[in-house]
């Protein structure tokens, strides 16, 4: 049985995400920006109780921004212990590509950021699989890793009262 | 210095107890959370006052007072008892036991110090 | 003399430890009430309430709540009836007695809450009245079969002669063990109030008798206490658990039949598991616990800048690793520190759980339904703050299942079912520090066709889209559809509570007919500080009112701007003081700074002042942190987002830490 994937659609590509590190597909109106977090961060929404980071992918592809609409979405998306949401122009569609997916070609893998990990047609569409490590990952433009309090260790702050 | 004991399984009743006390001068306080320990304290150490709760489990201060003068050397100890309405029957029976004074519930700070300044000048034996 | 005392400065001590007799009262009535079912007096627990409801009295009276002393005292009397009496108390004398704890606990809460403590109500002060006037008088024969001394038999009560000579009726034995107290045995962890704990432990203790004895080397005080036990535990155990040696206990009935005695180590060993979780109990109020954590915060902040001065002579060609290896280690045992007093905090969910069969029970009673109630609570502690706020919520799905799920003994016969319905509370801890707490049901289910038309929508697929159904404030009030649909009011109530109180989850899951659960879970600690909300560039912050010195209006016309200072940093004058004055929006990089008359919030740093200057003060509130945990929203200064209602993050900015790291801040920021 092959793997059910959630499509994402951001400007005119396809992207996909396995089902199973999607934990579910919201409305987006808006997040609270963070400030000092990088550029890509949209920000922070509630999600059933949690603060969830939200990467608005446009941003992280380095494409234009647009106003959201009716079908922009917040992919939640569950890697370990984390939730982050994705913020795509669009996502409803689950495909099953029939295919195996394959490791992008370089030229595509370079033009991509580095974002793209595999690419797979089904029905004469192109769809590219993301790599959400990178995408969500830690390596950040915004320099500030020594302002963070604790060194090594989970990363998280005593609250102040 | 007097050391007194102060036996009640109430924590706020004895906090109360040793806070209205505190006014006067030179008295040390153990305290002792059950009728049983009082009596241990008591038979491994001397004191000089107790201030005693009655409504205690297994053994109430009725019994404390009784086994207290059974004892030769306990005999002269003073003891306050504390009572609450409702006690009346209880405390008549402390006092023929040997009990010397009774506090009911409620009291002043005022009332607990003058009974137990009363009773540690009264010329009992207590060094 | 020192100054007078003031007894009402006890009241909060009060509360305290009159929630915990209520408790005792209130377990203890609901064991004599199933007991009195099986047609058992329980006497002993009987007396146990008497003292809870006795201590109350005393300590209302001294501190003057006249009420509670009113109810307590004619609750006092009929149980003193009772024990004297040796009677067994009727169902409806039980019933009148918890109607009366209740009563006391909502005075207790009124004093707590600060507001006018109500008069006793009338209806229950002539109930219990009545009672007290008409003991039942049927005295039963007591058996007094014991081999005792008769210097000791003459001191025990009826109930206790029963007690003694009916243990081996359930099974166990009755002996009698004497503790000798000396100072040496006290040092070795034997005092009387310990050893009375342990033979609690593993039995009942009927009673415990002073006895002078000669004094001797073995007794010292000329003292001996003869501790009567009935107990299915072995001597041996017995033995260890008063100190003495085995064939020092006496059994005080005939032999029922040899006990195994392989069972004897393993029960040795939880014995001394055990023991330390019995040693000495504090109560702290909460407020001391956050004084800790402020305190560990201002620690936190100052690690920070030591570190930052590691950076700084790494810059200049120093060789820090020693210090970088002591710094880890310092934030490692930081953590651990906090990690400690968090602990501090957390109450067994027991504690919770133990509360839910008194309902279950008044719900019997209103609905005339027949309703068995099955708690597994397991281990898992819990915040206190996490506990208050669960509460309530545990309380309302326990309602709604008796009230609307379970279905009347008749209609449950029709179908087939055992006319006693079921509910069962179950406590998981999961992984991620997270509790899972399910009410579940084998009532009628919820009816998705009914719910769905009464709601004008489709019929939900799935749970989810169910729950959402039933969420809705507009269909969950309506009463027809919870009596038809089986599932009560106030879903969404609950739902808010778990999610934006606690930062949980509801989940539902029914099956028409066969039953219905449903499942939160929420994390096991929560953070909830007292906060200022306040605009600053159009967004909304919150700061914790703890970190706040004062608030001030400046006009950053007349605050003098420092001259070669590169962002807008100024300075105004304060009471003699130079205060240091920074655009939040600027420190934040928000945008361009405004200028003006504005609201100052000034912050202290190791004693020196720091003025943040914000557009408008919005408010008060309490509100629940919840920590940014992902690595892309952690950033200096923003220690958390709270929801102030709106559904969206508000973000919890803490000013002292940003003082401290301003200057980089900007850095990053230009």
């Amino acid at each position: 049985m092959s793997t059910l994937y959630v499509v994402l659609e951001v400007a005119d590509a396809a992207y996909i995400l396995p089902a199973s590190e999607v934990r579910e597909l919201e409305t987006f109106a808006g997040a609270t920006p963070v400030p000092a977090a990088a550029a890509f961060v949209a920000g922070v929404v509630h999600i059933r109780g949690r603060v969830v980071p939200v990467v608005d992918l446009r941003r992280r592809f380095g494409l234009p921004a647009v106003e959201r609409t009716l079908e922009t979405r917040v992919v939640v998306t569950e890697v370990g212990d984390r939730l982050v949401g994705l913020v795509a122009d669009r996502a409803r569609e689950l495909v099953r590509p029939a295919a195996e997916i394959t490791p992008p070609p370089r030229v595509i893998a370079e033009q991509t950021l580095g974002f793209v990990k595999g690419i797979v047609e089904l029905d004469k569409r192109i769809y590219l699989l993301l790599d959400l490590d990178r995408i969500i990952g830690e390596e950040q433009d915004h320099g500030e890793r020594d302002l963070h309090l604790d060194d090594g260790g989970p990363r998280r702050r005593a609250l102040p009262r | 210095m007097a050391d007194v004991l102060v036996v009640d399984d109430s924590n706020v009743m004895r906090d109360m107890i040793v806070a209205c006390l505190r006014s006067l001068p030179n008295l040390a306080f153990t305290h002792a959370t059950t009728g049983l320990e009082a009596i241990e304290r008591l038979s491994l150490k001397k004191f000089d006052l107790v201030v005693l709760d009655l409504n205690m489990p297994d053994v109430g201060g009725i019994e404390v007072v009784e086994f207290v003068r059974a004892q030769d050397q306990l005999r002269a100890l003073p003891i306050v008892i504390v009572t609450t309405r409702g006690d009346e029957s209880s405390r008549t029976r402390a006092l023929d036991a040997g009990a010397d004074r009774f506090m009911t519930k409620p009291f002043t700070p005022d009332a607990i110090v003058a009974e137990v300044q009363a009773l540690l000048a009264s010329g009992r034996p207590t060094t | 003399m020192s100054d007078p005392v003031d007894l009402r400065e006890f009241v909060s001590a009060f509360v305290t430890e009159a929630a915990e007799h209520l408790e005792v009262a209130n377990s203890k009535l609901l064991l004599i009430e199933s007991a009195a079912r099986g047609g058992q007096p329980m006497l002993r627990h009987v007396r146990d309430v008497f003292r809870a409801l006795h201590t109350i009295k005393g300590l209302a009276a001294m501190v003057g709540v006249e009420s509670i002393v009113t109810i307590s005292h004619r609750m006092e009397a009929i149980l003193r009836t009772a024990d004297q009496a040796s009677t067994a108390l009727s169902l409806d004398t039980i019933d009148a007695l918890l109607e009366g704890t209740r009563a006391i606990e909502v005075r207790v809460k009124q004093l707590a809450d600060g507001l006018p403590v109500g008069e006793p109500p009338a209806s229950l002060v002539l109930r219990l009245d009545t009672l007290d006037a008409e003991p039942e008088a049927a005295t039963r024969a007591i058996t007094r079969a014991t081999r005792l001394d008769p210097a000791i038999a003459q001191k025990l009560s009826a109930a206790e002669h029963e007690h003694l000579a009916t243990a081996s009726a359930a099974g166990q034995r009755a002996y009698r063990a004497d503790f000798f107290p000396s100072p040496a045995r006290a040092e070795q962890g034997f005092s009387i109030n310990r050893v009375r704990e342990r033979v609690s432990a593993i039995g009942e203790l009927v009673k415990v008798l002073p006895l002078s004895v000669p004094a001797t080397e073995h007794a010292p005080g000329g003292l001996a206490f003869v501790i009567l036990v009935v107990t299915s535990a072995l001597p041996a155990q017995l033995a260890a658990a008063v100190g003495i040696d085995a064939d020092a206990v006496i059994a005080l009935d005939a032999e029922v039949k040899p006990e195994v005695a392989a069972e004897s180590d393993a029960v040795e060993d939880e014995l001394i598991v055990n023991e330390p979780a019995r040693r000495g109990i504090v109560r702290v109020d909460v407020s001391r616990l956050d004084e800790a954590m402020d305190r560990l915060s201002s620690l936190v902040v100052s690690r920070f800048r030591l570190s930052r001065e590691a950076v700084r002579l790494a810059e200049r060609g120093v060789d820090v690793r020693t210090l970088q290896t002591l710094l880890a280690e310092h934030s490692r045992q930081l953590r651990d520190l906090r990690a400690a007093i968090l602990k501090v905090r957390m109450v067994p969910i027991a504690e919770v759980l133990d509360r839910v069969p008194m309902i279950v029970r008044s719900l019997r009673r209103s609905t005339g339904k027949s309703v068995r109630l099955e708690i597994d609570g397991g281990h898992t502690e819990l915040d206190k703050a996490v506990a208050e706020r669960l509460f309530p919520a545990i309380v309302h799905l326990v309602r709604n299942a008796v009230d609307h799920a379970i279905e009347t003994p008749d209609e449950r016969a029709r179908r087939g079912k055992p006319e006693e319905g079921l509910v069962r509370v179950t406590c998981t801890e999961h992984s991620n520090a997270r509790l899972v707490l399910s009410v579940s049901d084998d009532g009628r289910g919820i009816d998705r066709e009914t719910v769905a038309r009464r709601a004008e929508v489709e019929v939900p697929a799935t749970d989810a889209e169910l729950l959402d159904l039933l969420c809705r404030p507009g269909l969950s009030t309506r009463d027809e559809v919870s009596t038809v649909s089986g599932r009560g009011m106030g879903l969404d109530i609950i739902r808010r509570v778990a999610v934006e109180q606690l930062g949980g989850e509801l989940a539902v899951s029914s099956v028409w007919r066969v039953g219905t659960t449903f499942t939160m879970t929420v994390p096991l600690t929560v953070s909830i500080v007292d906060a200022f909300t306040f605009e600053c560039a159009g967004q909304r912050f919150v700061v914790p009112v703890a970190i706040v010195d004062e608030i001030v209006e400046v006009d950053e016309g007349v605050a003098t701007r420092l001259a070669g200072s590169k962002g807008n940093v100024r300075v105004f004058f304060r009471r003699g003081e130079s205060i240091p004055l920074l655009p939040l929006e600027e420190v934040l990089g928000l945008g361009v700074e405004r200028v003006g008359a504005r609201k100052a919030i000034v912050v202290r740093r190791a004693g020196e002042p720091i003025a943040f200057a914000v557009d408008r003060m919005l408010g008060q509130q309490e509100v629940v942190v919840r920590p940014l945990e992902d690595p892309l929203v952690q950033v200096p200064g923003i220690t958390g987002a709270t929801d102030l209602g709106d559904g969206q993050p508000t973000l919890v900015v803490d000013l002292v830490a940003l003082g401290g790291v301003v200057r980089m801040v900007r850095g990053a920021a230009a």
